[in-house]
């Protein structure tokens, strides 16, 4: 167990074996990761709205459904600014549908969002696509 | 040895650990695609692999709870376990009246399994007052006769010379113990503390009939629920597989030669 | 601690020799005490309090009463998952040699010289110290009758037109519970006869190689006997782990479709905890370990006396 290194300081000894290294990477694993939480867990969520021809929308009207144990329940809406993007803040879930409408141009459907963990600042990859007029 | 060809064999052994492997294949794919649960026929690569259901079995269940429940559980067992095995080796390496019928008692308590105690052990523990805590789970694991058997073979193997130069030296029984044997028993400690906490980390029954809360349960018991509940629906049953064999598996790739030898201790000596 | 004894005084010298010793026993036992305890508490003392629990009339509500033999005449003479837990634990025990039959020839394999038979020995015993509950939720799926990886190799090899529902099935539920149970231990039992293998001088093979032994004889006259002690250790673990494959049969199929995969160890459980008759549930408690006991005499008297696992002093 520590004699791989027998000729060595203590110090090596005691510090380059296998039951020490591997714990010791997995906590600076887990270390790193909670530090990477605690700075992105603000529950910022962004996005675009495009009408069927790909030009942002204005003033839609973006609804957020949050996972409730086995449905999604309605918890915020917010309309899009002039460059046709939106933003919430103060999700603290981590499955997420979002769905945007803006009458006379379309809905969109509702677009499942996933998350690494609760209230992650997400900026959604594509666009919420408004069809059918 | 006579020479003979080699690929047979290399192929026959590439067969079995195809069959040892493809389970946990199996496992992981549906844990990151959450394919196979539904679909017929099953794909060998998963499309659109993702972590999602890691996050979901994070989430939906105390895994955490459960994760620290059986920590807790496994380092009392193995503290207490190395603490006592040692002790009962060494005086098992001493010469006194009754020692015949000690190893007697201990050799034929090998033979019997926990199962048959089940009712008892529940209803000492419950008078007791130790359901549902900590210790009532970790109390009956704290000793196991093989790693007993390890200890008193490691300190059989001490020279006689070096206890006799403590003693003139001055030092007490107790102090012989922990400064002069244990150190030469490194092996011995790490064959305890991996098959002591492989035995206690996956021990079902147990926790079983002990816990009545749900905030005590362990991981075994976290995971059997969970199937109970959801049945095979989600990708998360596997998920959470995956996250409950994966210390395990780890553990033993860190410290094989130490669980082998521990339990193959009984095949060579005793 | 006993400094004061390592000097003697010549006239009181016999006397604190015998203190020394006296001193010495008492440390010894004290040194015992703890895992003795424990031992105590929760093997030999459970093993005498199921004994008289089970001729008694007893429920956690009421004080108890002498029942004589009731308990067993109705287990005996009534029950019928009795007996079919009987029958079943037995058939899960015949298949102990089956297992242990294929691990000997997978440590003949490993034990040869190749390369790479460290990674093929981990591959194969990695299964063996994982948790139960999640092998046998993973087999559970594996036998499942919709999208099972069996049913799907079984179907595209053209062995079968339709699926067949395993884990349903009184004919293929408990053959499907002791295949999960093989995979599991079939690592265990191979490194068990990979050391005892190992510890088999070469010369003796040479001496019998420049006799002109072949190798089948080889095998018969030098191999097989000297494993015997191997054989045993793996026969005994193989009946104790079939004895008490509680979680597998638990989490894989509840008891099985009407008890076709009840074993005397889930029967007890089931008794006692879910119905909690405990006085009945001792009393098969009893016949269980009677049971166990009986196998493993017999097996002991069948392989010619102690060819055991462990010495005695």
């Amino acid at each position: 167990m520590s004699d791989e290194d027998p000729d060595g300081p203590l110090w090596r000894r005691l510090l380059l074996n296998r039951f020490v290294l591997v714990p010791g990477a997995i906590a600076a694993a887990i270390l790193a990761w909670n530090i990477y939480v605690a700075s992105h867990d603000n529950g910022i969520v962004e996005g675009l709205v495009v009408d069927p021809k790909g030009e942002p929308v204005a003033g839609a009207s973006v609804a957020l459904w949050v996972l409730n144990f086995t449905t999604y329940v309605e918890h915020a809406h917010t309309r899009t600014s002039a460059d046709g993007r939106f933003r919430f803040d103060g999700n603290a879930s981590h499955n997420i549908q979002l769905a945007a409408e803006k009458p006379g141009v379309g809905r969109s459907a509702r677009v499942p969002v996933r998350l690494y963990f609760k209230a992650q600042d997400a900026t959604l990859s594509e666009p919420l696509r408004l069809a059918g007029g | 040895m006579h020479r003979y060809p080699r690929w047979p064999i290399h192929l026959t052994l590439l067969g079995v650990s195809f069959v040892m492997l493809v389970p946990f294949y199996w496992v992981l794919k549906t844990s990151v695609s959450g394919e196979n649960i539904f679909a017929y026929p099953p794909s060998v690569i998963p499309k659109n692999p993702h972590l999602f259901y890691y996050v979901d079995v994070w989430y939906y269940i105390p895994f955490a709870r459960y994760f620290l429940n059986s920590v807790i559980v496994s380092f009392l067992c193995v503290a207490a376990n190395v603490v006592f095995n040692a002790m009962a080796g060494y005086a098992l390496t001493r010469g006194f009246a009754g020692k015949s019928l000690v190893l007697m008692l201990f050799l034929s308590c090998m033979m019997v399994p926990f199962q048959a105690t089940i009712i008892p052990a529940y209803l000492m523990t419950g008078r007791l007052g130790l359901l549902d805590s900590h210790l009532g789970l970790a109390l009956p694991q704290m000793s196991t006769i093989v790693c007993i058997f390890v200890f008193k073979a490691s300190f059989d193997a001490v020279p006689r010379s070096l206890i006799d130069a403590a003693k003139i030296d001055g030092l007490s029984e107790w102090r012989i113990v922990w400064r002069v044997m244990m150190p030469l028993a490194k092996a011995a400690i790490a064959t305890n503390v991996i098959l002591g906490f492989i035995w206690s980390w996956n021990n079902f029954l147990w926790p079983l009939i002990v816990t009545r809360s749900a905030d005590m349960q362990t991981l075994p018991l976290g995971l059997a629920r969970f199937l109970s509940y959801q049945e095979d629906t989600t990708g998360a049953l596997y998920a959470f597989c995956i996250m409950v064999l994966a210390p395990g598996i780890l553990l033993f790739l860190l410290a094989q030669k130490e669980f082998i030898r521990g339990l193959t201790s009984g095949a060579t000596k005793g | 601690m006993s400094a004061a004894a390592t000097h003697p005084e010549a006239p009181g010298r016999p006397r604190l020799l015998a203190r020394k010793r006296v001193r010495q026993t008492m440390l010894v036992w004290c040194f015992l005490l703890p895992s003795l305890a424990i031992f105590l508490i929760y093997r030999v003392i459970p093993l005498g309090w199921n004994f008289v629990l089970s001729f008694q009339d007893w429920s956690p509500m009421r004080p108890a009463r002498w029942a004589g033999l009731d308990h067993y005449e109705e287990m005996f003479f009534h029950d019928e998952v009795f007996w079919t837990a009987c029958w079943n634990t037995l058939i899960f025990m015949a298949s102990a040699p089956l297992a242990i039959a294929m691990a000997l020839g997978l440590a003949l394999l490993v034990n040869a010289d190749i390369r790479g038979r460290d990674v093929y020995r981990t591959i194969i015993f990695i299964s063996y110290p994982l948790m139960t509950v999640a092998v046998a939720i993973i087999w559970r799926w594996m036998f499942d009758e919709r999208v099972g990886l069996i049913n799907y190799v079984a179907r595209e090899a053209g062995l079968v037109d339709r699926p067949i529902p395993f884990l349903n099935s009184f004919t293929w539920a408990l053959p499907s519970v002791i295949a999960a149970n093989i995979w599991q231990m079939l690592g265990f039992y191979m490194i068990i006869l990979l050391t005892g293998l190992q510890n088999i001088p070469q010369n003796l093979y040479e001496a019998a190689a420049i006799d002109g032994a072949a190798a089948r004889h080889r095998f018969r006259r030098i191999t097989l006997p000297l494993l015997k002690p191997s054989l045993f250790l793996c026969f005994v673990i193989g009946m104790l782990n079939s004895f008490t494959s509680f979680d597998l049969v638990y989490v894989m199929t509840g008891g099985g479709p009407a008890r076709a995969t009840e074993l005397l160890v889930t029967y007890i459980y089931k008794l006692s905890f879910v119905q909690t008759k405990f006085d009945y549930a001792a009393a098969v408690t009893v016949f269980f370990f009677v049971l166990l006991i009986v196998v493993a005499w017999g097996a002991n008297r069948l392989s010619g006396g102690n060819a055991g696992a462990v010495e005695a002093d």
